[in-house]
């Protein structure tokens, strides 16, 4: 395992050396923080509030998924479009490691470093808002969630990136899959919120995993007992889609076309 | 210079032509960009009906007029986020000295860049005045098309103080990207959500708040509750616009002055 450490360490270090990124990450967030709370405090004053998210749990809600988005809007596979662009993907396959693995503690290393951040950003977001913190239990089970919830976040846009071995380049499609994954999957407005049919086709899909379900389970709207049932969808999700990135990457190694180089 | 923009046109309409299936994506990028936006706007105002007297219909109308200067924008003037790429790979010295601004150069620069997002604002707009129930005349059509290239101005002056600062900070994307969707956020909604410091600020230091917000309050006759303004100061967006061009191309040459390049 020592080399994947290693690897972890490295983009640990790497990422930090951006520190104007960081602090721009960090500071857009906070600030987005203060838009959702006005937002949420001027239509909760002026209409009848939804039945089972009251303004203070919206606003708990709102702001951990923003903390969220800090750690899951980082692409943890961005490496594979990026070494299929210059080639050396080619001279990795011929390393002595497991290629996936290597993007995973890559990944791993980008994100520890915006994990470490959350805690910084958190303190300041307490300045802007108060957020309901519930009982142990039920921040274990957030965060178990929400370790599935990176899982299945990782797995979806390895897949995506791995797609790039056949289109070269995938860029839009991304960033289309994620803008429409910030609504459907429950970062922007909870998936309660949506009427109907709408509503429950949302919560069938696989992007309700990601951000959905751990929230649900921190602002209470998925009592305790119905706890197995969400893990239980995490994990189909996971497996799921981990099988298709399997699928994928199999295939993908096996027809490389280096882009120049 | 007039010539040179036109070439410029001509190259980059020939390029969409070969570049169809690409075209066709960036256009579903941008329909996406902005369909999320009014999406989630959309299913929050169903459940609340009313944003500070605001209704979706009115929402919807704030949203296009924004969208509109924007993508105005970004049709014309796009190629400025390039500057810290140009910067950091050491081309921009060409455009230094060369005997043209290079503002106008960067300006011109092939880049298959289209005006899908303006194609889209416009037929977003068109939807949106009926909407809003805003009746039709010739001085309404006259007076949006003046505030969608006034924000297309307050637009240029906030990319171009980016640019400018990669002079000194070489990678700036990441900001670019932070005010671009901070901007989109910020204007989604009236001003008068806000805290009064970010409203003056939102009016006055960054005049985000003249691409749509004091526009639609004139256009759709509705009390200024934000700052208490007479609504009629959303006719002044024009000259905002370019008096804030204005400052930001003033920062820009000073930037220029003290470019130093990177060495690379």
């Amino acid at each position: 395992m020592t080399p994947y450490w290693e690897f972890a360490k490295k983009a640990f270090a790497r990422e930090a050396t951006y520190r104007f990124e960081v602090f721009t990450n960090v500071g857009s967030l906070i600030l987005r923080v203060y838009l959702l709370r006005c937002l949420w405090t001027a239509l909760y004053a002026q209409n009848a509030a939804p039945l089972n998210l009251p303004l203070h749990a919206m606003i708990t809600y709102a702001t951990v998924a923003l903390l969220m988005s800090l750690v899951l809007e980082i692409d943890g596979t961005r490496l594979i479009r990026e070494k299929l662009h210059d080639g050396s993907i080619a001279t990795d396959l011929m390393k002595p490691i497991d290629l996936p693995l290597y993007f995973f503690s890559d990944g791993m290393g980008r994100t520890l470093l915006y994990a470490v951040l959350v805690i910084p950003t958190l303190l300041c977001a307490l300045l802007l808002v108060r957020i309901d913190v519930p009982s142990p239990h039920v921040l274990a089970a957030f965060a178990l969630s929400f370790a599935l919830a990176y899982c299945v976040n990782f797995v979806l846009n390895f897949c995506m990136n791995a797609v790039a071995f056949w289109t070269l380049e995938t860029f839009a499609i991304q960033l289309i899959v994620r803008w429409v994954s910030d609504l459907l999957s429950g970062q922007i407005i909870p998936l309660t919120l949506f009427p109907g049919i709408a509503g429950r086709v949302l919560f069938a899909l696989p992007f309700a995993a990601i951000y959905s379900t751990p929230l649900l389970l921190y602002v209470g709207i998925i009592p305790q007992s119905q706890w197995a049932s969400a893990f239980a969808v995490q994990i189909i999700w996971l497996l799921a889609f981990g099988a298709i990135a399997t699928l994928l990457w199999r295939a993908a190694s096996r027809r490389i076309v280096v882009q120049g180089g | 210079m007039p010539a040179a923009y036109a070439q410029y046109w001509r190259i980059n309409l020939l390029t969409m032509l070969e570049y169809r299936a690409n075209f066709a994506m960036w256009f579903v990028f941008t329909v996406v960009y902005h369909a999320v936006a009014l999406g989630a706007l959309y299913v929050t105002m169903r459940q609340f009906p009313s944003m500070n007297g605001w209704t979706f219909r009115e929402m919807f109308f704030l949203y296009a007029l924004w969208m509109s200067g924007h993508e105005l924008h970004n049709a014309v003037f796009f190629q400025i986020v390039s500057v810290p790429e140009f910067v950091r790979e050491g081309q921009f010295d060409r455009f230094l000295v060369r005997p043209l601004d290079a503002l106008f150069q960067i300006l011109i620069v092939p880049q298959q860049l289209l005006p899908d997002g303006l194609v889209l604002a416009i037929v977003t707009l068109c939807v949106a005045v009926p909407f809003a129930g805003l009746k039709v005349t010739p001085l309404v059509v006259l007076f949006i098309a003046l505030i969608v290239c006034g924000g297309a101005l307050i637009d240029l002056g906030i990319s171009l103080a980016v640019a400018t600062v990669s002079f000194w900070f070489v990678r700036v994307d990441t900001l670019r990207w932070a005010v671009m969707s901070l901007e989109q956020d910020f204007t989604r909604y009236p001003i008068s959500i806000y805290a009064r410091g970010v409203r003056v600020v939102l009016a006055f230091v960054l005049p985000f708040a003249f691409m749509n917000y004091f526009p639609a309050t004139f256009l759709l006759q509705k009390q200024e509750t934000g700052l208490g303004l007479n609504p009629i100061v959303g006719l002044l967006t024009p000259a905002i616009g370019l008096a804030w061009f204005g400052v930001s191309y003033a920062f820009w040459g000073a930037g220029l002055r003290r470019y130093q390049g990177t060495g690379s």
